[in-house]
């Protein structure tokens, strides 16, 4: 066999072999690619060069191993690996410590990043966790309810007691049924006595749907009984202290007592079912109320399903009407329909649309992650500016270096190791203060983080990653500028600030500033809208309202006109009222028909207060059209109803009197209004007025409404205590003021407006931290240039004036590209407000100036320093 | 050693070996094994398995000479150790083991044409 002449493109394909010649292990590299090229002509031989060449590559990959790749160990040391990275952290440990004032502003400026950052992350963190504890979280649904009437379709989050229960009994693929029933019931043992708002009526099935952890008891049997009671830790160190409460007996509503069958773990923080008290929901549903349990249109129950693995809940959901129909379409109350409706546990907290006990917000969560990015990148920027700013100051070494031998590649990882030796100093320094600011972050966010999560590893292993990765992130420009310098024309003094690096430097400081002018319009709207808020007038008296809450108990329902007379008796309460709810606080909904202006009754779901004859006098809700309630008219308390403006023009009619004398009919009674009422806010002003109806019916007080005078409070509640207690003693004296209450509302604005204050003076105090960096830095460069221009006869102020002017005019550009993105942004969050301001020009121009001033504070300490100094300083040597 | 460390692909590259010597190289094992079993073995996979038994013991090998198809690079002969044969007879020997207490007609009867 002799071998033909092989032609030139006889060969394989060139970039396999690079790559063959590239991966595989020196030692290997003859015999790998003789084999491979013999084999290669072989096959050229038999199959011709075209499916040799396409038959190669796969030969190739057919060595892709670890034993190819793999090199033999050396036996020499490569110190490139040890000694050259030991080096390369000392001389930066050096360059810091010679530099104490940039190394100051940049580890201060970067821990302050992290520092936020960690905090959002830790906030973030906890809003996503929410109900992950429980080990079948993603089998957990919550039943939901749509409700239907002619005019509108109500979406709400909770169902009647009949619902979960037939779901149950219907579907063999429903595994588990969880209901639970809030409601705020008086408990007392010996002397103590508290009204607990945190107490559920829950179904024995609860411990098999959700995890808690009991630490006493059997749960399997703890919610079977009537009048069993499971409580938390809390709970039983608050009414037994140290004893054993298993078996004990706690006394509900001062009538009958319930059992302690159970102790359970405290409630984590990041769970949306919470409660002290778990009653068994056979104790509401035999016992107290239990005609309820067959009322399928009688709500107020969250009902948990629990599907075996891999069940599709919309083939479930699929099913809801037929069994809708198949239960109450004899019993469909009016005109209402009830569609059920499933939303998987882990959805609730943040994305549900229908409310809960709590729930998250998606766009805060959005809002703190964007600006905590924001501020690392302020942080990240001022060391690119300060490094790049010195580069003249390193340009020397690096050519010594280069001279030396350096490569490119080697100073690159120089600076890079500083710039991450700089950022793990301020990862040290930002997890302190986290750690230590944690509370008080605690506070104003109002969530209960726990610490113990410092010390899971892979939460501090991905912080130490950011840490790297911000290190990298800041150091990688500057590394790739200062590396490239030519060591020539950098040796022979020729070295001057590339004007690439001076524009970059600028665009940084106008991103800095404009990331700082957004955050000041940001925090000024979230305030002027919360005042705005707050200082709407809302239609009804608000200051000294004292409001007692008894919480519907009979007896002092019984008693109401003797007790409002006794308390009316103190010389300092003014007036006195009682009614179903007050504005601020929850009402019911009444399924109410109402004459429409063609003389048919319209049906809807609407607010309703139930009164007595004082209320609107004392809250001076102003009558518009027809009369208030009045004792004069017997027919009043049974047969008349007062609507607000907006339900008028709900039901069509143009004006309000036009509606005064329709007929109504509401929860089983019927009659005639009798007036119309001006709107005022019975919620937040985030909510548009809506259609509100007032009855007067002595059964359905829950609170009493005080007008107290406003001198020497405290004296005038210590004499209404003594009074309360010796009138009801069986009821703490439980009371709140109205406009304190009201403001409860804005809590979460509230909060989001200090957080957004905290975060923009923090984003702004890092900004001008590298602006002050700059500007000494500067004036450090400029000194001779200064010297000379004194000496020639220049003023201090024209000097300031040249020193401040260029940073002044980055402010400016900021400012003109911040305002529209500010403007867009503002004019969506406030869009989620029905009652708001309007984004004029004054928020921006005052964010604009803010920065501006601010700005030129930074930057006139030092250029006033360096104007001022004598110019034979900084010209005599040389 | 035991048995159970020898693979299927690396008793058959080894008792290849076997049949080639003294022209045992990954290039003539790989085109013999195609021939014997239709597949297409790759010169990687063979080299890999030659590497792993001659880790093991049961391979030595030495460089041989060049040739112009190989573009001038030499090539890596195999020859089996004193520890590679035996290993052949100890597999060759159970498998014999086996095969002869097999009872008559217990295996389906193919027919082998």
């Amino acid at each position: 066999m002799s071998p033909k002449e092989q032609k030139p493109d006889a060969s394989p394909p060139r970039w396999l072999d690079k790559l063959v010649e590239r991966f595989c292990a020196p030692h290997l590299v003859e015999e790998v690619m003789g084999d491979l090229h013999e084999r290669y002509h072989l096959r050229v031989r038999r199959f011709g060069q075209a499916k040799a060449r396409k038959q190669y590559w796969r030969e190739v990959l057919a060595y892709a191993r670890p034993h190819i790749f793999k090199r033999r160990p050396s036996p020499y040391p490569k110190p490139i690996f040890t000694d050259m990275l030991r080096n390369y952290f000392k001389i930066a440990f050096r360059n810091l410590l010679s530099k104490k004032f940039y190394s100051a502003i940049n580890i201060l400026g970067l821990s302050i990043g992290m520092t936020c950052c960690m905090l959002i992350f830790l906030y973030v963190n906890h809003e996503l966790s929410y109900d992950k504890f429980h080990s079948k979280a993603d089998r957990i649904y919550r039943l939901v309810t749509d409700i239907k009437t002619p005019t509108e379709t109500i979406k709400i989050s909770i169902t009647s007691a009949p619902m979960g229960a037939y779901l149950k009994k219907d579907f063999p693929e429903v595994e588990e049924v969880a209901r639970m029933y809030h409601r705020s019931v008086l408990l007392q043992r010996d002397e103590h006595q508290y009204q607990e708002d945190q107490t559920l009526f829950a179904d024995a099935s609860f411990f098999d749907v959700f995890d808690f952890l009991v630490l006493r008891g059997n749960v399997r049997t703890a919610l079977v009984d009537p009048f069993s009671v499971v409580i938390t830790e809390d709970a039983a160190k608050k009414y037994f202290g140290e004893e054993n409460p298993i078996g004990q007996s706690l006394r509900m509503e001062g009538s009958f007592d319930l059992t302690v069958t159970a102790v359970v773990r405290n409630v984590p923080s990041n769970s949306q079912v919470e409660f002290d008290f778990l009653i068994s929901m056979s104790t509401l549903l035999e016992k107290l109320d239990p005609d309820r349990k067959e009322e399928w249109g009688n709500f107020g129950f969250y009902t948990f399903l629990l599907l075996p693995e891999l069940t599709n809940p919309e083939a479930l959901e699929d099913k809801f009407p037929a069994f809708m129909e198949r239960h109450i379409s004899g019993m469909r109350e009016d005109e209402m329909y009830y569609s059920l409706f499933l939303e998987p546990l882990r959805r609730v907290y943040l994305y549900t649309g229908r409310g809960g006990p709590v729930t998250g917000s998606l766009s805060n969560i959005y809002f703190f992650s964007i600006i905590a990015a924001f501020i690392l990148l302020i942080a990240c920027i001022n060391f690119m500016n300060l490094a790049t700013a010195r580069a003249a100051e390193r340009a020397k070494e690096v050519g010594i270096r280069k001279v030396n031998g350096a490569l490119k590649r080697q100073l690159t990882i120089q600076f890079l190791s500083e710039s991450i030796l700089l950022s793990l100093f301020a990862f040290v320094l930002a997890s302190i203060f986290t750690e230590l600011l944690l509370p008080a972050f605690n506070e104003l966010s109002g969530k209960i983080i726990d610490e113990s999560i410092f010390y899971e590893h892979n939460y501090l292993l991905l912080l130490f990653l950011l840490a790297l990765g911000v290190g990298i992130l800041a150091g990688i420009y500057p590394a790739f500028v200062l590396s490239g310098f030519q060591p020539v024309s950098v040796l022979k003094g020729r070295f001057s600030t590339s004007s690439r690096g001076l524009v970059l430097r600028k665009a940084l400081v106008v991103v800095q500033f404009a990331i700082s002018i957004m955050l000041i319009a940001g925090t000024v709207t979230v305030y002027t809208q919360l005042n705005y808020m707050r200082s709407q007038e809302l239609g009804f008296t608000k200051e000294q309202m004292l409001v007692i809450n008894f919480r519907r108990d009979d007896k002092v329902m019984r008693q109401m006109e003797a007790i409002k007379n006794s308390l009316k008796s103190h010389p300092r309460v003014l007036s006195a009222a009682a009614s179903s709810s007050t504005p601020g606080q929850s009402n019911s909904g009444a399924f109410t028909n109402i004459e429409n202006p063609d003389g048919e009754m319209q049906a809807s779901n609407i607010h309703l207060y139930s009164v007595d004859f004082d209320f609107l006098e004392q809250y001076q809700i102003e009558v518009v059209a027809g009369r208030s309630f009045s004792r004069d008219f017997p027919t009043d308390s049974t047969q008349a109803m007062i609507i607000n403006e907006a339900a008028a023009a709900s039901y069509g009619y143009a004006s309000p009197e036009e509606a005064v004398g329709k007929r109504f009919s509401q929860w089983g009674r019927e009659g005639q209004i009798i007036g119309v009422i001006k709107d005022f806010h019975i919620r937040s002003l985030q909510q548009q007025i809506q259609p509100l109806t007032i009855r007067i019916a002595t059964n359905d007080f829950k609170l009493i409404s005080l007008h107290i005078e406003a001198k020497d409070i405290p004296s005038t509640l210590a004499a209404l205590e003594r009074q309360w207690s010796a009138l009801v003693p069986h009821r703490p004296f439980d009371y709140f003021f109205l406009d304190e209450a009201f403001d409860q509302q804005y809590r979460n604005e509230t909060r989001f407006g200090k957080l957004f204050i905290c975060f923009g003076g923090l984003a702004i105090f890092i900004a001008c931290l590298g602006l002050l960096g700059l500007i000494s830095y500067t004036v450090v460069q400029r000194m001779k240039e200064i010297g000379i221009r004194k000496v020639l006869g220049a003023s201090e102020s024209s000097i300031i004036r040249l020193l401040t002017k260029d940073f002044l005019k980055l402010v400016i550009i900021a400012f003109l590209i911040a305002t529209p993105i500010a403007w867009y942004v503002l004019r969506e969050w406030l869009a989620d407000f029905a009652y708001r301001i309007e984004i004029g020009a004054g928020v921006f121009l005052l964010a604009g100036l803010g920065a501006l001033l601010i700005a030129l504070a930074t930057v006139s300490w030092q250029s006033i320093r360096a104007a001022l100094a004598n110019p034979v300083d900084s010209l005599k040597d040389e | 050693m035991r048995r159970s460390d020898l693979g299927e692909f690396e008793e058959i590259v080894l008792l290849t070996v076997a049949v080639l010597t003294p022209e045992a190289y990954s290039v003539a094992i790989a085109e013999e094994l195609e021939q014997e079993t239709g597949k297409n073995v790759s010169t990687g996979a063979v080299h890999a398995s030659l590497q792993r038994l001659e880790n093991k013991g049961l391979l030595s090998s030495h460089m041989g000479e060049a040739t112009r198809e190989r573009g001038g690079r030499r090539k890596r002969i195999f020859s089996l150790t004193l520890a590679g044969s035996r290993m052949l007879h100890e597999v060759r020997d159970l498998r014999n083991r086996l095969w002869d207490r097999i009872a008559p007609q217990t295996l389906p009867q193919i027919n082998m044409v």
